[in-house]
């Protein structure tokens, strides 16, 4: 088929999925409105497969498939066309877009199927999945930040869903307000790269990007690309601007796996990796993301240790996990962050619905300190989610196993990296299989604490399967991505993933091939580790739950701080929001009602008083109009005649 | 005493005696109330350019000033129609020709 | 004294007696015929300046039908003496007064400014000393020739002014239901 008729396909299938659920936005039926959305993320996740399927058959080194529709603006030298890209980067995320959306839509069939405002629900969910391809697809910045923008505002809507709740409100609009933040940093670097480099075309750019050096430590490429990664933190939730990730969890739970977990957030991550030569150009901005990314692992990792609400913990957890990504492209491993992006969105995805399976047997109950046994109640959704939790934990052979320990071995061995780095990734997985394994002992082991009046049950086959499927991906998708190490041992298995995106990826300078001890030794030390700290969690947590306590009430101050998440929010209420709130306040009063105000309400005066004089002349007696006439006869005549 | 004033008549007799004509109809136009004599007035303003266009016409040898004054004449006719034909009707409807009566005519 | 002059100064006088006599007279028939007897003496005031063919022409539209249109509507309203036929008010009665006072003033103070300026401009005998018959045939010339747009126009207003006083003069007194 015609590339530019399937291109079409996959980007306005969702769109007018869009259109029909938001025109009969107040029917309930959850079942109509699901079914069109569903099949409308289908029909687009058929086309990109198809897309994807004739890329593959192209050359290795000419695979892209570019469709320009329309010459969208062109101002002197800037051109800007509606055009978008399948390459071997944005084909991975497409099918993981359309893929994961069409599951998780139909998980979302049974989920929200009592919901008043199903339709409205779906409507959202397909205007997301249209931005979100725009933003992979778009072959310039300008058109990636169209869909960077309506990602952001579907993710508003949805978060928000349940508007009627005050709290639920806020946090949509926390979540609206950082992410403006981002964006305007976003902008900002557009701004640097379009005054340096004179386009805004992701092949241009990144053609031209070797052509400059960077001379001074904060050039124009580095403070271009600062910006960006500013941009990036803002959509992907990392410091200083991942505050709103938890809070997104008021938003309905399948829109958590979907939007939260497995593809808005990656959004950035996709970004810098679609720029890649233009990042390697500039280190300093990749130590920054390095050290940001490294830092954020283990930051939010700490703080999922104590987290009591289900999708909490998930959420900080999905925060560290975005974390890793930001380390490996910090260090230079595009391609792994990319391995772990496709990863992380199964086993993320995965354990997100199970989540949400988890709230709807039990109820809408979110606290995990009320489950316990969930185990015999749901043994579909605890198979899957063991599977999501030994993927996320890196079991050998397991999918978060292959991407983690290439981002740990990139993080060691990359010169871009620093064994410190290393350490805290390390740090980060083991705190990660502690508070997983935690996770899972309280949900689904041990004894149940489940209130008597709340009686568990397992939910229908259509969440169930999306389960089982997501489930199949978290287990077997890191085998496309198999390390040489691994798969010398497993008949000379190629490393598939590598090979697709080698042409996308700049070639990291000074990189030496890593000697295979050290990998082995990296790679036991953090499985070791991990597998430790899962066992340890598991003793504390289903053997002794008393210990626990005892712990936290013998380093209480630290436990309370990291309970309440450093206070980070606090602080951005008392040392930014709040002397904001207080600035505006003043200059509305001060400057605003007391200066601006009253002068125009003087000027108003004025007028008026002028007014209410010249309407004293204006008496309806036209013999005095007469008269007028004749006084400016005379003056007139009188000037004329003096002068 | 110089007779010369009284017995050579020039373009400048005609020209005063009209400027007072016209200013006899201005204070009729000020002064009186009935809106026919308004009108009246007015006529008598006209009439007094008209004399100028002539008056001028003659001294300047140029006919221009004959053809103002036909002009001047139909709208004046025209002007008179009209005013009176609306002097009747609102005389018709509220039986009043005072003009300080229509200063009540708003809206 | 010549007998043009004589002729210009009666005519003044009883032209500006007359014109007076329209706004002082208070019985609107009154004043009506006075400005009849002003026209009539424009009229001959015309004569003296050599344009017959105006003077028979106001004679005919303004001492004749315009007046007529005006004797009868005052006819029509059986309008007796008007009760208070001056405005009231001193201050705007004075200043209307001081007004009219002050343009006369400045008009005959501009054209005796001008007096010595017209000397040069104006020729005292000029070529329209002909008889009548040639003046006027010099102003059909000129009116059907070089004025002949006005001309056309002033006869399309003409005809929107009739249309409109008969639609007016027609219509109840307002154009409200009541």
């Amino acid at each position: 088929m015609n590339h530019s008729l399937l291109m079409a396909i996959l980007i306005l299938a969702p769109f007018v999925g869009f259109l029909i659920n938001g025109a009969r936005y107040k029917k309930h039926s959850g079942n109509v409105a699901g079914s069109i959305a569903t099949v409308a993320v289908a029909i687009s996740f058929i086309s990109a497969i198809l897309l994807v399927v004739d890329l593959i058959s192209m050359p290795a080194e000419g695979r892209r498939i570019a469709v320009s529709f329309f010459e969208w603006m062109a101002i002197d030298k800037f051109k800007v066309n509606a055009g978008f890209v399948v390459d071997q980067i944005s084909a991975i995320m497409i099918l993981v877009i359309t893929g994961v959306g069409t599951l998780i839509h139909l998980f979302s069939i049974g989920y929200m199927h009592h919901d008043k405002g199903v339709a409205k629900y779906f409507a959202y969910l397909n205007l997301f999945i249209f931005n979100m391809l725009l933003l992979v697809l778009g072959d310039s910045l300008l058109v990636m930040f169209v869909g960077w923008e309506g990602v952001g505002l579907c993710s508003y809507l949805l978060i928000g869903f349940w508007f009627t709740d005050k709290e639920k409100a806020a946090a949509g609009m926390k979540a609206f307000i950082t992410n403006r933040i981002g964006d305007a940093a976003f902008l900002l670097g557009m701004f640097v790269l379009f005054i340096t480099f004179g386009t805004l075309n992701f092949s241009e750019l990144n053609a031209l990007a070797p052509t400059v050096a960077e001379s001074t430590w904060l050039g124009a490429l580095t403070l271009g690309t600062l910006f960006l990664f500013i941009g990036a933190t803002g959509k992907s939730a990392q410091i200083p601007l991942y505050v709103w990730l938890p809070d997104a969890m008021a938003g309905p739970t399948p829109v958590s796996a979907l939007i939260h977990a497995a593809t808005m957030v990656t959004a950035g991550v996709y970004m810098i990796v679609r720029l890649n030569p233009l990042f390697i150009m500039a280190p300093n901005t990749m130590m920054v993301i390095a050290i940001i990314g490294a830092a954020t692992a283990v930051f939010a990792a700490t703080i999922g240790i104590t987290q009591n609400d289900i999708k909490k913990v998930l959420a900080y957890s999905t925060v560290s996990q975005l974390g890793y990504m930001f380390l490996a492209v910090g260090v230079g491993a595009f391609g792994a962050a990319m391995f772990h992006l496709m990863t992380h969105a199964f086993f993320k995805a995965l354990m997100f619905l199970g989540s949400g399976s988890v709230i709807h047997g039990m109820h809408e109950e979110q606290d995990i300190r009320k489950m316990g046994g969930l185990k015999k109640y749901m043994p579909i959704t605890h198979i899957t989610f063991v599977m999501g939790w030994l993927a996320i934990i890196g079991t050998p052979l397991f999918s978060g196993f292959f991407s983690k320990d290439e981002i740990l071995a990139y993080a060691f061995h990359s010169p871009m990296g620093s064994p410190i780095l290393w350490a805290a990734g390390v740090v980060g997985a083991t705190l990660t299989a502690f508070y997983m394994t935690r996770l899972m002992a309280l949900t689904f082991w041990g004894k149940s604490r489940v209130s008597p009046d709340v009686h568990p049950h397992e939910s229908s086959a259509i969440m169930t399967i999306p389960l089982i499927i997501l489930a199949i991906l978290s287990v077997f998708a890191g085998w496309i991505g198999v390390p040489h190490v691994i798969g010398e041992h497993l008949g000379h298995m190629p490393n598939f993933w590598e090979h697709w995106l080698h042409p996308m990826i700049s070639p990291i300078p000074g990189w030496t091939a890593i000697d295979h001890t050290t990998e082995w030794v990296l790679m036991g030390c953090s499985v070791g580790l991990a597998t430790v700290s899962a066992i340890v969690a598991y003793q504390f947590y289903v053997k002794s739950p008393e210990t626990p306590k005892k712990i936290a009430e013998s380093i209480k101050p630290v436990y309370n701080l990291v309970n309440n998440k450093y206070f980070v929010d606090e602080a951005y209420f008392g040392g930014i929001i709040n002397p904001l709130i207080n600035l505006s306040k003043n200059t509305w009063y001060y400057i605003d009602v007391n200066f601006i105000d009253k002068m125009t309400f003087w000027a108003g005066d004025l007028v008026r008083g002028m007014g209410s004089f010249v309407r004293s002349v204006q008496t309806g007696n036209m013999q005095q109009y007469a008269m007028y006439i004749g006084i400016g006869v005379v003056v007139a005549l009188s000037f004329v005649i003096m002068r | 005493m110089n007779t010369e004033f009284i017995t050579n008549i020039g373009l400048t007799h005609y020209l005063v005696l009209a400027a007072l004509l016209f200013v006899i109809g201005m204070a009729g136009v000020l002064v009186r109330r009935n809106v026919i004599v308004l009108l009246m007035s007015i006529e008598l303003m006209l009439n007094s350019v008209n004399l100028t266009f002539v008056a001028f016409s003659k001294y300047l040898g140029i006919l221009d000033g004959h053809i103002m004054v036909f002009f001047v004449m139909t709208i004046a006719a025209a002007e008179a129609a009209v005013g009176l034909a609306l002097a009747v009707s609102i005389f018709k409807r509220f039986n009043e020709v005072n003009i300080r009566f229509f200063e009540h005519l708003k809206g | 004294m010549t007998a043009d002059a004589f002729l210009f100064w009666f005519l003044a006088f009883v032209t500006l007696a007359s014109g007076l006599s329209v706004i002082l007279m208070s019985n609107p028939i009154y004043s009506a015929l006075c400005l009849a007897m002003t026209m009539v003496g424009i009229s001959a005031l015309f004569v003296t300046l050599n344009a017959f063919f105006i003077a028979g022409v106001q004679l005919i539209v303004y001492a004749g039908a315009v007046m007529v249109l005006f004797t009868m509507v005052i006819m029509l309203f059986d309008l007796k003496k008007d009760v208070q036929a001056f405005t009231k008010g001193k201050f705007t009665g004075a200043v209307k007064i001081a007004s009219v006072g002050l343009l006369a003033g400045l008009v005959v103070g501009a054209i005796a400014m001008s007096v010595s300026l017209m000397g040069e401009k104006t020729t005292d005998n000029p070529v329209m000393v002909g008889t009548g018959m040639e003046t006027t045939k010099a102003l059909g010339n000129i009116l059907f020739s070089k004025y002949i747009f006005g001309f056309e126009a002033l006869g399309v207003l003409l005809l929107v002014i009739a249309v409109g006083a008969v639609a007016l003069a027609r219509s109840k007194g307002g154009t409200h239901e009541h």
